[in-house]
């Protein structure tokens, strides 16, 4: 087998890192680790050159607070956004959580000052209903609509935990029925609302999602995902992880490369505690 | 003018509280006292011409509150103290009315109160403070307190509506905190900690681009996060010269608690006790409940380092290694006081600690999240022998592949076991109970895990 490599670009990670938002990145790079393909993070920084932001094969963004918000916006106008928005257009997965997706949208009306415009990849829009407005706090689950994401495989090749671990039955759940769920938290102030030039990531089943009105979660367009989940959403969803992964693959080396599969016991069991703890019994 | 019956009322109301056992803790004397009478704590504080302390910051407040309080009675002064919480007025208005004699009068020259980084605009239009003594602003249950810039405009204002008389205590290593310094116009006094030779900024760093006119700041040297010395290229905002950075005695280890240290000497010395006082004040402090707190349980030593958020976690991993540290237990709960959300567990540094431990225990109703983290931050993880698992204890499998390539051996004969069990109680009994007796165990809970592992140790409520 060839030596593998795939570089994932970090947007701004002192900038926009607000809540565990590095997990994604961890896990990115542990899941490649163990199967031997070799991951680079590449910080996308005020300094990173054009060559460097060309050579990434996964982009990966998340939260910034208002201040950070800003510096970020300012530096990603003009040329790095026309390469990101080629790159997208040319399949290239991404994931932006938390915050990001905002920016990456049409605009966004925050709850006061000016309204902001965003790099136009989503077609959505995003607005603060105002500073009294209820933000949309807790534990969240959602079912991934697969067929909206344009990867060639409907179905991502994902292990399921193994079955036969110890006795205590670990993974004896009928997970197998449910690996559609994704499970996190979400926390902002922002309502989105999609256009229709771009499809929802996932339904809501528990929690609020893009606005809390037409239970859509997040947004896809070609294989960049935007969600409201904040932080590490990639550890407790491997299947999401290990779509990236191998989209990123076939991307790079225009083939299919099926990933090895890998013991996710504890991660299905971090999955299925908050799924139990919402009523969602797995 | 006192209200003398509200006083008796709020006396009877204290003690029927206590009574009905309903709580040490309990706020709702000092409510109604409140609604009947807004001015209440100021009117009892003036009246006795008891001088105020309030402490805020993300990390270090109940640590540094308890360190100046035993150098101020060393000193000869009766200092009453009160722990943060929501409800703070109600509870300083409940602790005045307890102790209060029914004319009014109480015992105290100094009182010390923690205050919530939401709290301290609200308590500021009620009492004014001699001193106010600002730590740090770090990330930290973002649920509950917002962004760290927020907080910061927050206390800007409530600071521009105190008078000339009231004195500051700021941390000078701390950009954010000094920028609330730089336009004040109050007495402002510093304190840091001597340069460290650490160049490496931890990913947990908030305050990196400078407050006042957002350009990347400049550090030469990092104590932990973003405290150390730092500028602004353009603006020149920068470290203000502290008046203190280094002191002969530290009662705990870790560099956070030489700030915590600075801060109470600094404030001694401005309300003018001795240097021998000081020095006393700190041999005889004892850690606050889990604040790096040593507890003998059946003849095993346990230390207790309360670690809520990624900084705080990484000063306590830190603390931990120092003392090499080989049997480690962890504790991640996710009630309110916890903080609802566990993400920020991937904030903290697990990578840089991990291979020295031996053994790494679990626990807390979010033990698989922590179970998660700790498996991402090292290379492979061995569980215990089968026998943990007949006394109940479920062992996480190998999270590497079985087919792992060679090479990787070596590795794993240096990376700790570990064990994942939700049950702090079961987990505690299991750790105590395979800990050879002249190691010592540590632990490091959130908030609520911490009041249950206590429990167990101590036979104990705390609250």
């Amino acid at each position: 087998m060839k030596d593998l490599s795939i570089t994932v670009g970090w947007l701004y990670p002192d900038l926009m890192s607000t809540y565990g938002d590095r997990g994604n990145i961890i896990c990115i790079k542990k899941r490649c680790s163990w199967r031997t393909i070799d991951l680079r993070v590449e910080p996308i920084t005020a300094e990173t050159t054009i060559k460097k932001l060309e050579a990434i094969d996964i982009l990966f963004g998340g939260g910034a607070q208002d201040m950070e918000q800003e510096i970020v916006m300012n530096d990603l106008r003009g040329k790095k956004s026309t390469i990101i928005r080629k790159q997208i257009e040319k399949n290239m997965p991404a994931l932006f959580v938390c915050g990001s997706p905002q920016l990456m949208g049409n605009y966004y009306e925050p709850a006061e000052g000016k309204r902001i415009e965003g790099l136009g990849i989503f077609d959505m829009i995003s607005k603060h209903p105002g500073k009294n407005a209820k933000r949309l706090i807790g534990n969240i689950i959602a079912e991934v609509q697969w067929e909206n994401l344009t990867d060639r495989h409907p179905e991502p090749r994902f292990n399921r935990g193994n079955r036969s671990e110890g006795s205590n039955q670990i993974d004896s759940s009928p997970l197998a029925q449910n690996d559609s769920l994704i499970v996190g938290f979400e926390n902002h102030g922002g309502r989105t609302y999609l256009g229709t030039n771009v499809k929802p990531f996932a339904k809501v089943v528990k929690g609020y999602g893009n606005n809390g009105e037409d239970e859509t979660e997040g947004v896809v367009y070609k294989n960049a995902i935007g969600s409201y989940f904040h932080g590490p959403l990639l550890p407790k969803n491997p299947h999401i992880a290990d779509w990236i992964i191998q989209s990123a693959l076939s991307q790079k080396y225009q083939e299919d490369i099926p990933l090895t599969p890998l013991d996710d016991t504890l991660e299905w069991r971090a999955h299925r505690f908050i799924a139990n703890r919402m009523g969602v019994e797995l | 003018m006192i209200n003398f019956p509200l006083i008796f009322f709020g006396k009877v109301l204290s003690a029927l509280s206590k009574q009905a056992n309903i709580g040490h803790g309990s706020t709702w004397p000092g409510h109604i006292a409140l609604r009947v009478n807004k001015s209440i704590i100021n009117e009892l504080i003036e009246k006795n011409n008891i001088k105020i302390i309030l402490i805020a910051g993300t990390n270090g407040k109940t640590t540094t509150s308890k360190m100046l309080k035993s150098i101020l009675e060393k000193a000869g002064f009766r200092v009453l103290h009160n722990a943060s919480g929501a409800n703070l007025l109600n509870g300083i208005a409940s602790a005045l009315l307890l102790h209060a004699s029914t004319t009014g009068k109480l015992p105290y020259d100094y009182a010390i109160f923690e205050i919530d980084e939401n709290i301290f605009p609200v308590v500021v239009k009620h009492l004014i403070p001699a001193y106010v003594m600002l730590m740090n602003i770090f990330r930290d249950q973002l649920d509950r307190y917002g962004e760290v810039r927020s907080i910061a405009d927050k206390w800007k204002s409530a600071m521009e509506t105190l008078p000339r008389s009231t004195k500051f205590i700021l941390n000078a290593d701390d950009p954010m905190i000094a920028w609330l310094g730089s336009g004040a116009k109050n007495d402002i006094s510093y304190f840091g900690v001597a340069d460290s030779q650490k160049k490496e900024m931890e990913h947990a760093a908030d305050t990196i681009y400078c407050p006042n006119c957002n350009t990347k700041l400049t550090f030469t040297s990092v104590v932990f996060s973003h405290l150390g010395v730092w500028e602004c290229s353009k603006c020149f905002l920068k470290r203000p010269k502290p008046t203190i950075q280094s002191y002969s005695f530290y009662p705990l280890p870790g560099s956070y608690n030489r700030y915590n240290v600075h801060a109470a000497v600094l404030t001694a010395r401005m309300i003018g006790v001795n240097e021998a006082s000081i020095k006393l004040g700190l041999e005889g402090f004892e850690p606050a409940f889990g604040r790096y707190e040593t507890i003998t349980y059946r003849d095993k030593k346990i230390k207790i380092l309360l670690s809520k958020n990624p900084t705080g976690f990484n000063a306590s991993l830190r603390a931990v290694q120092e003392e090499k540290a080989k049997y480690i237990l962890f504790a991640l709960n996710d009630q309110i006081a916890d903080g609802t959300d566990v993400s920020w567990i991937w904030d903290v540094d697990f990578e840089e600690f991990l291979p020295g431990f031996t053994e790494v225990f679990v626990s807390g109703n979010r033990a698989f999240d922590m179970g998660l983290r700790l498996k991402y931050a090292i290379e492979q993880m061995t569980r215990l022998d089968s026998a943990e698992r007949a006394n109940g204890i479920h062992s996480a499998s190998h999270s590497t592949l079985r087919d792992e390539p060679s090479g990787s051996d070596s590795k794993s004969s240096e990376s700790p076991k570990w064990q994942i069990e939700e049950s702090v109680n079961k987990t505690v009994s299991a750790a105590i109970e395979m800990l050879p007796k002249n190691e010592t165990l540590y632990i490091l809970p959130t908030y609520t895990a911490m009041l249950e592992v206590r429990k167990i140790l101590t036979g104990k409520h705390i609250l």
